[in-house]
């Protein structure tokens, strides 16, 4: 038996098990690639959407300015929304209490839970500067009655006060509510509950978009096999894996 | 590819083919058709008259009604009629009702969907590839004669509703505006699905609404809450962290939008997990950035000499075709900055001097005609060109000079970097993907367009408007 046949057996029984899935090749793919239509202004919208929904007003008034993109929101809202944010972020949670009820009184009273939040995160700030009797207080007056309205809030609150039965709080079993982490999950809550009144959606779409991607190249894998993109980061194509 | 771009990527063998970004300046009307045209499919609208089932059935002479003229004797009597055409599949679901006029005299009327070949004097549901919702038991049949517990009966006076949902591989039945199940279609339906109603007893009648009139039911708050589902799966897909973050980079620096990087550079310092990450790919991307703002500044002013000029002093070797395609795009801008400032007779001596040239080749004849024609109408802004004077081809412009300009850069590895921004890259990867995995799934389903995307904005808004 002469080795051409060897060859010639593999090939075949390779091409039998990729039968089901349809082989596209890098050429016909990026063939089909150049024929998409895609405006120049949507992309930069969705740009636009990305720096306004994440606040970024200066860059996005110089967007608008170089690309000609109108934002679909007013940008001096985002300035107060950013203002509340670094509040809760920098741990000067009333100051944040009271510019979201400037900006929006209905935000607070429609959000109980978002309030709870707040409240608590009042509470860690005073138990960080070691203002004990304040914390108590505060604990017992504002936030213990939102604990018997709600189970969850109770168990977060007692979490919370447990903070002041340890002296070393960094190292206690809690000691997480004290980190960064909890101060930017706060203001995030907030964020996104700003976004909200205004009508606009609390998550840019980019991010959706983008698993939107990883999940229509997964499908169309049970499918095809085609040049994927597997970095998106570089958006670079693969040559497809036959 | 239309044959105009088809030409363009003959004719400019080159590294980087500016005209190929021509797609993006077509005029909001032509842009319009071409949205109209994506996944246009007929839609049911009448019943179809032709494909009868004979003696048992009169259909009304606006095709939206059936009525049962026959005697029923047995099962193979019944007054089926399907839509004119099938159920369009190049979308997320497809849904239609129907009013029950008159129950007759069993009320043995039904709803449903059925292939082609369709025996019309068989009830839907009763043969292979069919399925229906039977108004004297409220049973389901699929493809057998015996049916089975769906929903309730209906009669006289009701609306029900029949639908598809294409994702999911569903079909759902209402009544009188209200969910009353769903059924997965099983994988050995072949073909489209007809629209189909059934009469099969004296009297009885039915009224058709393939979407003329508004639905009893809510279909478009039904349709969000199965999408949000959809999007559920999506969400869970796990992304590099900050990943949108360095592709919106990306982008302000493929574009050149300098400005705009600069802020972001600046709003981001205090997050140590944003700070500047300096790959291969944004050292490529850093290329000639500040150049390439001011070129982009002039040409988005109208200043088209001083671009003209600052391109010979940097980059000589862009310009340095006459016949090459940045050359003919900057005189044509010239022309139109001269016509849009209403300096018509400086326009047509610009004209004779610089682009008369071009007439020879074929490819930028298109492009040319229409900067011609902007010299026949006394108001060019409201003429058919008029996109011509709008801020995208100013745009398109500079984007040409742009990748031009990145062409040039000694370490650019393939023109489609200079062409397209990572971001777009994705885009058109996902565009591709699903459009792809639709024509593998017997063409059902919705494709991803970036534009619609962006238009859905407030369409998912909460609706507290029931009726009850």
């Amino acid at each position: 038996m002469s080795l051409s046949w060897i060859v010639l057996g593999q090939l075949e029984s390779n091409e039998s098990m990729s039968t089901s899935k349809k082989v596209i090749t890098r050429e016909e793919w990026e063939r089909k690639l150049r024929d998409v239509k895609i405006k120049k202004e949507f992309m930069n919208k969705l740009v636009m959407n990305f720096l306004v929904t994440e606040g970024y007003v200066e860059a996005a008034e110089k967007f608008r300015i170089e690309s000609g993109t109108e934002p679909d929101i007013d940008l001096a809202t985002i300035t107060d929304r950013m203002a509340v944010k670094k509040a809760v972020q920098s741990g000067n949670v009333q100051d944040a209490i009271e510019k979201v009820n400037d900006l929006n009184p209905e935000i607070l009273d429609t959000n109980p839970q978002l309030y709870f939040h707040l409240q608590q995160q009042k509470l860690i700030e005073l138990i960080r500067l070691g203002k004990v009797e304040e914390a108590l207080e505060f604990a017992q007056d504002e936030l213990a009655p939102r604990g018997e309205e709600n189970q969850s809030f109770l168990e977060e609150l007692e979490r919370t006060v447990a903070l002041l039965a340890f002296e070393d709080v960094k190292n206690c079993p809690y000691g997480e509510l004290l980190d960064v982490s909890q101060r930017l999950k706060t203001a995030s809550e907030v964020n996104a509950a700003i976004l909200t009144s205004q009508s606009h959606e609390k998550d840019p779409k980019l991010p959706s978009l983008l698993k939107m991607l990883i999940w229509a190249q997964n499908q169309l894998d049970e499918k095809a096999i085609y040049p994927r993109i597997n970095n998106l980061s570089t958006a670079m194509l693969e040559d497809p894996a036959i | 590819m239309s044959s105009q771009e088809a030409a363009v990527a003959a004719a400019t063998p080159g590294l980087v083919d500016p005209m190929r970004l021509a797609a993006r300046w077509r005029s909001a009307a032509e842009w319009r058709k071409v949205d109209e045209e994506l996944d246009g499919e007929p839609e049911p609208s009448h019943l179809n008259t032709i494909n009868s089932s004979g003696l048992f059935h009169i259909v009304s002479t606006d095709k939206l009604s059936v009525q049962y003229v026959g005697i029923h004797k047995h099962g193979h009597d019944v007054g089926t009629v399907q839509a004119n055409c099938p159920a369009p599949t190049k979308r997320f679901a497809y849904y239609f009702e129907m009013t029950v006029k008159d129950a007759g005299v069993k009320g043995q009327v039904a709803i449903g969907f059925t292939t082609e070949h369709f025996k019309m004097r068989r009830q839907p549901g009763w043969e292979v590839n069919s399925f229906g919702y039977h108004g004297d038991d409220g049973y389901l049949y699929q493809g057998q004669g015996k049916g089975e517990i769906f929903g309730p009966k209906f009669t006289t006076g009701d609306v029900v509703g029949a639908g598809i949902i294409y994702a999911s591989q569903k079909l759902f039945f209402t009544k009188n505006g209200t969910v009353v199940g769903t059924v997965s279609v099983s994988k050995d339906v072949k073909g489209p699905l007809y629209p189909t109603v059934a009469v099969h007893s004296p009297n009885e009648e039915v009224t058709v609404n393939f979407g003329k009139q508004p639905f009893e039911f809510e279909l478009e708050n039904f349709i969000n809450e199965e999408r949000k589902k959809q999007l559920a799966v999506v969400e869970n897909q796990f992304l590099p962290p900050h990943l949108s973050h360095w592709i919106v980079r990306s982008y302000l620096l493929h574009y050149g939008y300098e400005d705009t990087l600069a802020s972001l550079d600046i709003a981001t310092e205090s997050n140590p997990s944003l700070t500047k990450r300096t790959t291969v790919d944004e050292q490529t991307n850093m290329y000639a950035l500040n150049h390439r703002k001011v070129l982009r500044q002039l040409i988005r002013n109208g200043d088209i000499d001083t671009a003209f000029q600052k391109l010979r002093e940097w980059y000589p070797q862009v310009v340095q075709d006459e016949m090459s395609v940045i050359c003919f795009l900057l005189h044509s801008q010239r022309f139109i900055e001269y016509i849009r400032a209403g300096h018509l007779e400086e326009a047509v001596m610009y004209g004779r001097a610089e682009l008369a040239r071009y007439f020879a080749v074929k490819a930028f004849a298109n492009l040319l005609e229409d900067i011609a024609a902007l010299l026949a109408y006394n108001e060019p802004a409201e003429s058919c060109v008029s996109y011509l004077l709008e801020p995208p081809q100013r745009e398109f412009v500079a984007d040409a000079v742009n990748a031009s300009v990145l062409s040039t850069n000694p370490n650019s590895t393939d023109s489609e970097s200079c062409m397209y921004s990572t971001l777009e890259k994705l885009v058109r990867q996902l565009t591709v993907c699903t459009l792809d995995w639709r024509t593998l799934s017997g063409g059902q389903g919705e494709a991803f367009y970036l534009h619609r995307e962006l238009r859905s904005r407030g369409g998912v808004k909460r609706s507290s408007a029931y009726s009850d």
